[in-house]
């Protein structure tokens, strides 16, 4: 009979905990979005799903009136935005705890994200991100590389993600 | 499962992105004291129940934004999404089909 | 070697015998067989009994469509399978297997009495036959039925195997790979789209499998195959076997359940069973071909007598004979073909019976070269045999007259009653069908989806229209997607083409009353059962359905829709695209609950989300609660204490000393940004604007009706910025709702919201020495101005905080938060500074309690969606001069300020014993039944007084205080006095320290 070859590279995936990073939730009308971003001294993309890094912070456009920044522990951007609150109002609160980083990478973690992303994740670019689900849980995804992702999860959510992706690295590992 | 175009994403995606928000183009009145007690009933509890195209918000959680949509609730399919705060659009026979 | 195995034949691993067990005995089969084919190979036709009659069944088919053939497998210790299809199931080595429907066993079975009193189970025999008495229902009949019924038997234990699911997005997604799909995905594959082919079977080639004498290009079938298969690979086409496509929902959402481990001597560790795929395709192909059909006549179910079709794969797929001299029975040109392959295979055909008084001359050439007599124009009136079938009567028809039969022996009947599109996907999606007078069938009209139909599953016939056909519309399906390709061309020789004619129940010479002329097989319905049903008033198909039975067995009609249409549209005088077919329904075959449920079972049955204090709480021995999506700590027993003891003692110790307790889940809202007060405003019924930074109010959130919807303590940080608390459950709500209005309604405010729930940590301290203890922990407060009802931004045991004095105890009280990866360092720092004041760590059932005694509210306990703030005494936190909040409008909607709203209130009774929440509240214990119920208890608790307490809504509550309300109970009437909701220190003395 014909051997039918199993068409799913079997090839592990890694799952890490990435350190914390100052996180920030930074909301301001289009109309300002120009002044913050000089303040910040950063881009802040328009589009949604669109990530622009500038020295080890980055923003990612999560609405039309919605920007993730990250960077490293210890940067100041409340400074800088206070000075420009008065001519372009705003809100930036430190969410740095709200959620867990995971890395996901190797290449089968297009399987692995397949098991609980409904969103087509495969056909996202390199470099972009998006605020989708996994399983019944929001999370945010970036692509960093073909197969090399980030995942935000709120931290309460954390152990159930985990206890998912366990789950699906174990058959990713079976080999079925 | 449906899939949705989000007018802030500029992108078409599964329903398990989204959540119902009822029907749309229901505006709170400005000064709802003005109102009597029938204006403001209706505007609590009468809706339109369509059968056919149905014109209805949606949240996305993707971008956080409340927008509009015209779906056929016999077919369960959209015919159109819109931005919030943009104004009813007609129903077109092209959108019909 | 087993007696029906043809040596070196069909595409089973001769090198290679499989062990498996039926009903204890032990077989042997080969590599690649399913369990029907290598019972076959051992000569067993008897593989079950029918769910009625329990008369003998053998399988009709080879695929899984079977009707008759169910049997119970087992894998081992929990993997017990009932109804699977022995045409399905692979072998695989120490599989166990048995049948079903059988005692004591299944060639001597005593439920077969049923079969004999056939006469009393006509249609609708359960709807007559058990109408009175009335009383019998209950007591007698519905027990025996229901012992009675059942089909298999279910496992008891848990099933240990897991299942996996996976989305999938493809361009072009095509359900089945027979010669018409495996065109489609060559024709698609072109220009780089992403294709899948699948098929549920556990080899790709389809009916090509069963016919390897056609050549392609000039080569022989399974070598065109292979060939395919190798080039569809090779362009990355994703080719999955034993994947059934179950069910085709809206905008080609297609389900695909995958059978990955039941055919495996021993599945990799860790591999799940099935996998469930939701596949996302911009266009599909639904190439699923056709199934065959049965002929209606007397004794069309015994043993021995399955389709032609299902002959010729068993014989070339599998190298097994089902017998050694097979009749044949057909309208159809394809069985010919079958009875052809089996006479040149050492078979001994006994006759081929065709009804058609003429046949093509090259199949009557055929069948003359191989010396095998034809019998044109004839019908079979009935077959013989107990267990097996042993001889069928064959006589000839002219016009409605049946002649003279003669008795034809053979030990097998191969029938065709021709082809059926198999339509159930299309289907699915309420595609419209057209009826097709000429191939007296349904074919697929309008579409309703970006789909193609290809091949014998639109009516098509021959090998080489049915490629041409699949190349065309896998060509079509790519250009679907705005790309463009060339139509493959394909070469047939040695096609088998076809054509037929449909029948109702065939004539017969015998008595048609007594005919068992069965059509579905495995329900027991016959062509009579259908008759009657019409003669009886049923004129919708649907109704014939459901009267009968017909269609409604795990095939799901598979096998019976159309030959019970064709009877029942007779009996009606309609043609049958007037009377119709019944609804295919998802899933296409029986699919297991295990791939359904996918992850979501175990642990990840339910999202639980927990707290940064939950690894606490857990290793010191909290009993936990759900609470919304959380897990929280209930109460902490200690050793020897049940809840009530553990509760008191939480309780007392909060009120005598310190508690401590993780409020983390509460909700949290940051409002910010110039118009954050305008905002609260219109939110909240209280009024915000002369609230100081650095202070903190109760705040009360109103839908528009005017009903409570959330509450929580709110804090203003800065003139800009407020702290909002919401309850655990409220959360998502809340900020959802509040976002709705600043998008929708209010665009125009400078204010946003963050949800912070899980950047914070909140550690709850209560007790007469809560300042006590917390001051020198503190920094950056000044106490002098830190009354309750405050807030500052501080630090706590040196983390930077945000601390709140706040009571939900009627205690001194304070919320600490901190960054969440500091939550559990706090816990254990206030733990060990509270060692002095014999710190108390409380669950969710002290803090109910406490809140309680102060007559606080939960929200969604004590108020249900249509609580106004004054029906729960909050009218204090509505800002009156305010001139619009959400929900104001609503407080004077008449049947707001009318009397007689439900009112909360306190409840004492009279004996001292505890209430039950949701218990109902009446006026009057000894009105006649049914009672006015007034209202019903919202909160009850043993209280740290010594006596229980109790809230209630009560009609005009507020009026009754001091009067006496009863609450009926099974053990007897509670009596209650009404009283204020304040139990506990009405003063708030103890709030001020």
């Amino acid at each position: 009979m014909t051997n039918q070859k199993h068409q799913f590279d079997a090839s592990p995936v890694v799952v890490e905990d990435l350190a914390p990073a100052l996180r920030l939730s930074l909301r301001v009308k289009p109309a300002h979005r120009a002044t913050l971003g000089q303040a910040l001294g950063l881009d802040l993309p328009a589009r949604v799903g669109a990530c622009k890094v500038a020295g080890g912070t980055e923003a990612l456009c999560l609405g039309p009136d919605e920007w993730l920044i990250t960077a490293p522990e210890g940067t100041d951007l409340a400074t800088p935005a206070r000075a420009v609150y008065a001519t372009a109002p705003h809100s930036l609160v430190d969410i740095s705890d709200r959620e867990i980083t995971l890395r996901l990478s190797g290449p089968a973690v297009l399987d692995l994200l397949a098991a609980c992303c409904p969103r087509n994740v495969a056909a996202m670019p390199v470099g972009s991100a998006a605020r989708t689900v996994f399983d019944s849980a929001t999370v945010i995804l970036w692509r960093d590389g073909p197969t090399d992702f980030r995942m935000d999860i709120w931290r309460s959510f954390v152990p159930h993600v985990r206890s998912l992706l366990s789950q699906v690295q174990g058959e990713i590992a079976a080999g079925l | 499962m449906l899939l949705i175009h989000c007018p802030y994403c500029e992108d078409t995606l599964p329903e398990l992105e989204f959540t119902y928000a009822g029907e749309a183009h229901i505006a709170r009145p400005a000064d709802p004291s003005a109102l009597s007690d029938e204006e403001w009933r209706d505007f609590l509890f009468i809706r339109t129940n369509a059968r056919g195209p149905h014109y209805e918000r949606w949240r996305h959680i993707g971008c956080g934004r409340f927008f509009n949509a015209l779906r056929d609730t016999v077919s369960d399919r959209f015919l159109m999404t819109y931005k919030a705060g943009e104004a009813r659009p007609t129903l077109t026979n092209e959108a019909a089909e | 070697m087993s007696r029906f195995r043809i040596p070196g034949k069909g595409r089973v691993d001769h090198s290679a015998p499989v062990s498996f067990t039926f009903d204890g005995k032990t077989y042997r089969g080969l590599r690649g067989d399913t369990v029907a084919s290598a019972l076959l190979a051992n000569g067993v036709h008897l593989m079950g009994r029918s769910f009625k009659y329990h008369r003998p069944r053998g399988p009709v088919t080879a695929g899984s469509e079977e009707p008759n053939a169910l049997i119970g497998t087992s894998r081992g210790a929990g993997r017990f399978e009932p109804n699977t299809r022995a045409t399905v199931q692979e072998l695989r080595a120490g599989l166990v297997t048995e049948s079903q429907n059988k005692w004591p066993s299944l060639s001597f079975d005593i439920g077969a009495v049923n079969d004999r009193a056939y006469m009393l189970f006509s249609a609708g025999f359960y709807y007559k036959t058990f109408m009175w008495p009335k009383s019998f229902w209950d007591k007698v009949y519905e027990p025996v039925i229901r012992g009675a019924a059942g089909l298999g038997k279910s496992p008891t234990e848990v099933d240990p195997d897991h299942y996996a699911s996976r989305y999938l997005h493809t361009d072009v997604l095509i359900v089945g790979a027979g010669p018409a799909g495996i065109a489609a995905a060559l024709a698609a594959a072109q220009s780089g789209a992403d294709v899948t082919l699948v098929d549920e079977n556990a080899e790709m080639g389809g009916s090509l499998l069963s016919d390897p004498a056609v050549q392609i290009d000039g080569k022989p079938a399974w070598d065109w195959v292979d060939a395919q298969l190798g080039r569809l690979r090779a362009a990355g086409v994703r080719l999955m076997t034993r994947t059934t496509a179950i069910g085709y929902y809206h905008q080609n959402m297609v389900g695909l359940c995958q059978r990955l481990t039941d055919h495996l001597d021993n599945p990799p560790k860790g591999a799940p069973r099935e996998r469930m795929w939701r596949v996302r395709a911009g266009q599909v192909v639904l190439a699923q071909g056709a199934l065959e059909k049965p002929l209606v006549f007397d004794g069309n179910d015994r043993p021995g007598v399955m389709l032609a079709g299902a002959a010729q794969t068993y014989l070339h797929r599998y190298g097994v004979k089902v017998g050694d001299s097979p009749a044949v029975l057909t309208s159809h040109d394809s069985a010919w073909y079958a009875a052809f392959d089996l006479a040149d295979n050492g078979a001994r055909v006994a006759a081929i019976i065709d009804t058609r008084d003429v046949v093509r001359p090259d199949l009557l050439d055929g069948a003359r070269k191989r010396g095998i007599e034809v019998l044109a124009g004839h019908t079979v009136t009935t077959t013989r045999g107990r267990l097996r079938v042993k001889s069928v009567r064959a006589a000839p028809v002219r016009g409605t007259h049946v002649g003279r039969g003669r008795d034809i022996p053979c030990d097998c009947l191969l029938m065709s009653g021709g082809w059926t599109p198999s339509l159930h996907l299309f289907s699915h999606t309420k595609g419209s069908l057209a009826w097709d007078a000429d191939g007296n069938t349904f074919l697929p009209d309008r579409k309703t989806e970006e789909c193609e139909i290809a091949g014998a599953g639109r009516g098509l016939w021959g090998y080489q229209a049915v490629l041409a056909d699949g190349a065309a519309a896998g060509l079509r399906a790519l250009q679907g997607l705005g790309r463009a390709g060339h139509e493959g061309r394909f070469t047939v020789a040695n096609d088998r083409p076809g054509t037929g004619v449909s029948h109702t129940e065939l004539p017969t010479d015998g008595n048609a009353g007594k005919a068992r002329a069965f059509i579905d097989f495995q329900n027991d319905v016959t062509a009579k059962d259908i008759r009657l049903a019409v003669r009886e008033g049923m004129r919708s198909i649907e109704h014939v359905k459901r009267y009968t039975t017909n269609g409604m067995a795990t095939d799901q009609g598979k096998m019976s829709n159309i030959n019970g249409l064709m009877i029942a549209a007779d009996a009606l005088g309609k043609a049958p695209p007037q009377v119709g077919l019944t609804t295919f329904r998802p899933p296409y075959t029986p699919t297991s609950f295990g791939a359904f449920c996918g992850y979501l079972r175990g642990e990840t049955f339910q999202l639980t989300r927990k707290t940064p204090i939950d690894s606490w709480a857990e290793a010191n021995g909290a009993v936990f609660e759900p609470v919304a999506q959380w897990r929280r700590a209930w109460y902490f027993p200690k050793p020897g204490e049940d809840m009530h003891a553990a509760v008191l003692r939480e309780c007392k110790a909060t009120r005598a000393s310190l508690g401590i307790f993780d409020a983390s889940t509460l909700g949290k809202i940051e409002v910010a940004g110039p118009d954050a007060v305008e905002f609260m405003n219109r939110m909240y019924t209280n009024p915000w604007t002369k609230l100081a930074p650095g202070r903190c109010r109760y705040g009360l959130l109103l839908g528009e009706d005017g009903f409570i919807r959330d509450d929580g303590v709110i804090g203003r940080l800065s003139p800009d910025l407020f702290h909002v608390t919401t309850t655990t459950g409220g959360a998502a709500r809340v900020l959802t709702m509040m976002e709705d209005y600043l998008q929708t309604e209010w665009p125009d405010l400078d204010v946003w919201l963050t949800s912070t729930t899980e950047q914070w940590a909140t550690v709850a301290l209560n007790g007469p020495n809560a300042l006590a203890m917390l001051k020198p922990l503190v920094q950056g407060v000044d106490w002098d101005d830190f009354p309750h009802m405050s807030c500052a931004e501080c630090t706590v045991a040196g983390l930077p905080a945000r601390l709140f004095r706040l009571s939900f105890t009627g205690e001194i009280g304070f919320e600490v938060n901190v960054p969440a990866r500091h939550g559990l360092a706090l816990w254990t720092a206030l733990m060990e500074a509270g060692k002095p004041y014999d710190i108390c760590p409380y669950g969710t059932e002290t803090m109910h309690v406490l809140r309680a005694e102060k007559g606080y509210i939960i929200v969604g306990q004590d108020t249900d969606g249509t609580v106004t703030p004054a029906d729960a005494g909050l009218d204090w936190a509505v800002g009156k001069a305010k001139k619009d909040f959400v929900g104001k409008r609503s407080l004077s909607r008449p049947d707001i300020t009318a009397k007689g709203r439900k009112q909360l209130v306190g409840l004492l009774t009279e004996d001292g014993s505890p209430l039950q929440e949701g218990a109902q509240i009446v006026l009057d214990p000894n009105q006649p039944k049914p009672m006015k119920m007034v209202g019903h208890v919202t909160s009850s608790y043993q209280s740290t007084m010594g006596h229980p307490i109790a809230m209630a809504v009560i009609e005009g509550g507020f009026d009754k205080m001091g009067e006496t309300v009863f609450i009926p109970m099974p053990d007897g009437v509670r009596k209650a006095r009404v009283t204020s909701t304040v139990f506990y220190d009405p003063d708030n003395t103890r709030l001020k320290a």
